[in-house]
């Protein structure tokens, strides 16, 4: 990818959006049958499928917690979802996001109510576009919920971006390979405030006051998925109301 | 496992409606699922295209890049088929490298297009004996109801029917579409004892997993046979239903070519 | 119709009215699964849409032998957790008589839970009026969170089955229901219980599958 002379204009980022406006979004929940729970999220150019299944059975036995589920959560992408095509399989930038992604999740799954079982989160990336591992946070959120997984809250992630030195809520591809900072967040979200960050990464320089700055964009980012991700699922039951 | 409980009980129920010719969901024994296709659906991708065969969901995306032919076929493009049964799409399937499942899934499928020869590989070739196109054909299940190899099938060949060769981005002169002259279909039935179920849905396969896979290409020649499972088949089954995949086989092309024709 | 809840929306104030569905954390109620919120003058609790069948000691469930071995039968009981159904809690059990030809691989039977531990081991007994060995009959399975509503309030829609359709019914917990009789009765009877499931958390439910019952019951004859 050549790099643009400039990626901010007039206040105008290269897609036209301002500094703290998001992509836009789809979600759909209850997307798969065969899963406990599911959901399709497209963020921007990023489409991604979230599946969760259990608790269930864990297998093999020696992974077994005999006080609490085990949480497993598994970032993959899929081939052909990037520009070159990727060879199937876990690299170790899929192994670093699956871990932290699982980690958010187990702060919030209610996990000692389900002794030595498994919750398995998979969520596969379809097309990539900067901030596919935010896009999965929130589709598999969606998916837990869906499941009927219990949890003390929702789980609502996106990034904030330094670039040309303004910061920027969920970057696209090219601020995100030549910007100077990126930062994903993903909050708990309960009572329909953000109450406490569950994932929290940074890559590049900022100053103290720039990361302070950036944990407010990403919180009024963050609220308005949130909102999306209420309306897919309640969407989902609506919609059986309406076909009666 | 739970899944078993519930597909013990299936079992049953299945078995007992076969014994009157019937099908749980009410379909004929050589009747497909509803059919859905939406070709473009990643955009960064050459072609690709999202199928539902009921509620089995499978996406094919198609990348292509130049790369070295094979020596004994300088001047043709190769096609490699690659399926992932990633363990989003079914409780069954678990992480790591493709399973015997994986690939025969992607092997029958890479047969019906080989062999029908919808893709004309005389067509990619870059530079003789150095260069051509190698196009992958990536098969990724989303949601397992049965069948995904017969909707991987029809999702395969509507992805490349929807591709574009993405010749400038390597110098190679002008995007053009890929030529694709047929449409192979593969039609699944599950074996019965002496009974048999086209395009099976999950529950139909909690009695067995005994298949077969018959692929047509457009002049009603065969183009690829697996027989898939522990069971003997006998010889008038196996003829009553290449009399019937042919049937199936050409209501499907009909089928894809109508969904397809509004996108590719 | 009853408000949809999300796991995280606070519920109220009072931790003492905290039920079903619910958690407190200092001293706010909130939701924790996804259900619909309903409010009793002393409780206030979340009715499940979705998930997996945990059993509780009291439920009658069926379930289906996975394992024999020398003390008893382990069961698959559609649930992340097993049950246990010792030799000597089934009544079928006779000296001299081989373990698997009182219950084999395969086998159902309704049963009920008498006991889990702190590591959600669970044990059934089948020695109670309601629990036998399934050797006929059809086993129908819904999504768990759906059987109260196909039990009803005080059992209301089960009454309203047997006898309307006169089919035997045995609705476990875990979402697997026994149900015996003439054919399409019993075929009747399953369509019934789909029904109840998909529209287990809409109003005016019990009148809706009277009315079905009744049309398929006059365009049957």
């Amino acid at each position: 990818m050549l790099k643009p002379e400039r990626l901010i204009v007039d206040g105008k980022r290269l897609d036209g959006r301002k500094a703290d406006e998001l992509r836009p979004i789809k979600i759909e929940a209850d997307f798969l049958k065969r899963a406990d729970g599911s959901c399709y999220l497209e963020m921007g150019k990023n489409k991604v499928v979230a599946a969760v299944y259990g608790p269930r059975e864990a297998h093999p036995r020696h992974i077994q917690d005999p006080v609490k589920a085990v949480i497993r959560y598994r970032y993959n992408m899929a081939p052909f979802s990037v520009e070159e095509r990727k060879r199937p399989g876990p690299d170790r930038r899929s192994v670093e996001i699956s871990k932290v992604s699982k980690e958010a999740f187990e702060a919030v799954i209610m996990k000692e109510l389900f002794p030595r079982s498994v919750i398995d989160i998979f969520v596969e990336v379809l097309q990539a576009d900067a901030g596919s591992r935010t896009a999965c946070i929130n589709a598999a959120s969606v998916a837990l919920v869906d499941a009927g997984i219990p949890m003390k809250g929702i789980l609502t992630s996106v990034a904030v971006a330094k670039v040309e030195g303004t910061l920027v809520l969920d970057p696209m591809k090219e601020e995100d390979n030549f910007g100077e900072a990126d930062m994903p967040f993903a909050f708990l979200i309960r009572g329909g405030k953000i109450e406490s960050i569950a994932l929290l990464q940074m890559d590049g320089r900022m100053s103290k006051e720039e990361i302070k700055e950036a944990i407010k964009l990403a919180k009024k980012g963050a609220m308005e998925i949130y909102k999306l991700q209420r309306e897919a699922i309640m969407k989902k039951f609506l919609e059986e109301e309406e076909n009666e | 496992m739970s899944e078993d409980v519930l597909s013990e009980v299936k079992k049953d129920y299945v078995l007992s409606k076969l014994k009157e010719g019937e099908r749980i969901d009410g379909r004929k024994v050589d009747e497909f699922r509803r059919i859905e296709i939406k070709t473009g659906v990643i955009d960064k991708a050459e072609g690709s295209a999202l199928v539902r065969l009921g509620n089995t969901q499978v996406v094919v995306g198609i990348k292509m890049q130049p790369g070295e032919p094979f020596p004994d076929t300088p001047d043709k493009g190769v096609i490699i088929v690659n399926a992932e049964l990633v363990p989003l799409a079914s409780p069954t399937f678990e992480p790591g490298p493709p399973d015997e499942n994986s690939i025969e899934l992607a092997r029958v499928v890479d047969r019906g297009i080989r062999e029908s020869e919808a893709v004309d590989l005389s067509k990619l070739c870059i530079e003789e004996g150095k260069k051509v196109w190698i196009v992958f054909v990536d098969i990724h299940a989303l949601d397992d109801d049965g069948n995904l190899l017969d909707a991987s099938a029809i999702a395969s060949i509507c992805a490349l029917m929807n591709t574009k060769v993405p010749a400038s981005r390597f110098g190679a002169g002008e995007d053009f579409d890929l030529p694709v002259n047929d449409v192979p279909v593969s039609v699944t039935s599950l074996i019965v004892g002496d009974k048999f179920l086209i395009d099976p849905s999950r529950d139909e396969m909690s009695v067995g997993e005994r298949t077969i896979t018959i692929s047509v290409n457009k002049n009603d020649e065969i183009v690829a046979i697996q027989k898939s499972g522990d069971y003997l088949l006998s010889e008038a089954l196996f003829e009553e239903l290449l009399d019937k995949s042919i049937v199936a086989g050409r209501k499907i092309r009909e089928e894809i070519l109508r969904q397809c024709s509004k996108s590719c | 119709m009853r408000r949809i809840v999300l796991p995280g929306d606070f519920l109220s104030s009072n931790p003492k009215v905290a039920g079903y569905g619910t958690y407190v954390e200092g001293d706010k109620v909130y939701a924790k699964i996804l259900g619909l919120f309903d409010e009793t003058d002393n409780s206030i609790r979340v009715i499940p849409l979705k998930g997996k069948y945990v059993p509780s000691v009291g439920d009658t469930i069926i379930g289906i032998v996975r394992e024999v071995s020398a003390n008893g039968w382990t069961l698959d009981i559609n649930s992340p957790y097993q049950a246990f159904l010792p030799m000597l809690e089934n009544p079928e059990t006779k000296p001299g008589k081989k373990i698997n030809d009182v219950l084999d691989m395969g086998d159902a039977v309704i049963a009920k839970v008498v006991n889990i531990d702190p590591r959600m081991r669970v044990t059934v007994t089948m020695k109670d009026k309601t629990c036998r060995a399934i050797r006929f009959g059809r086993i129908v399975a819904i999504n768990p969170a759906r059987v109260p509503r196909v039990i009803g309030k005080k059992g209301s829609m089960i009454k309203l089955i047997k006898s309307e359709l006169d089919v035997q019914i045995v609705v476990g917990q875990n979402g697997l229901i026994w149900l015996n009789g003439d054919r399409k009765k019993v075929s009747l009877a399953e369509e019934v219980i789909y029904l109840i499931e998909e529209e287990a958390h809409t109003e005016g439910l019990t009148d809706r599958v009277a009315e079905f019952v009744r049309r398929r019951k006059n365009a049957q004859t």
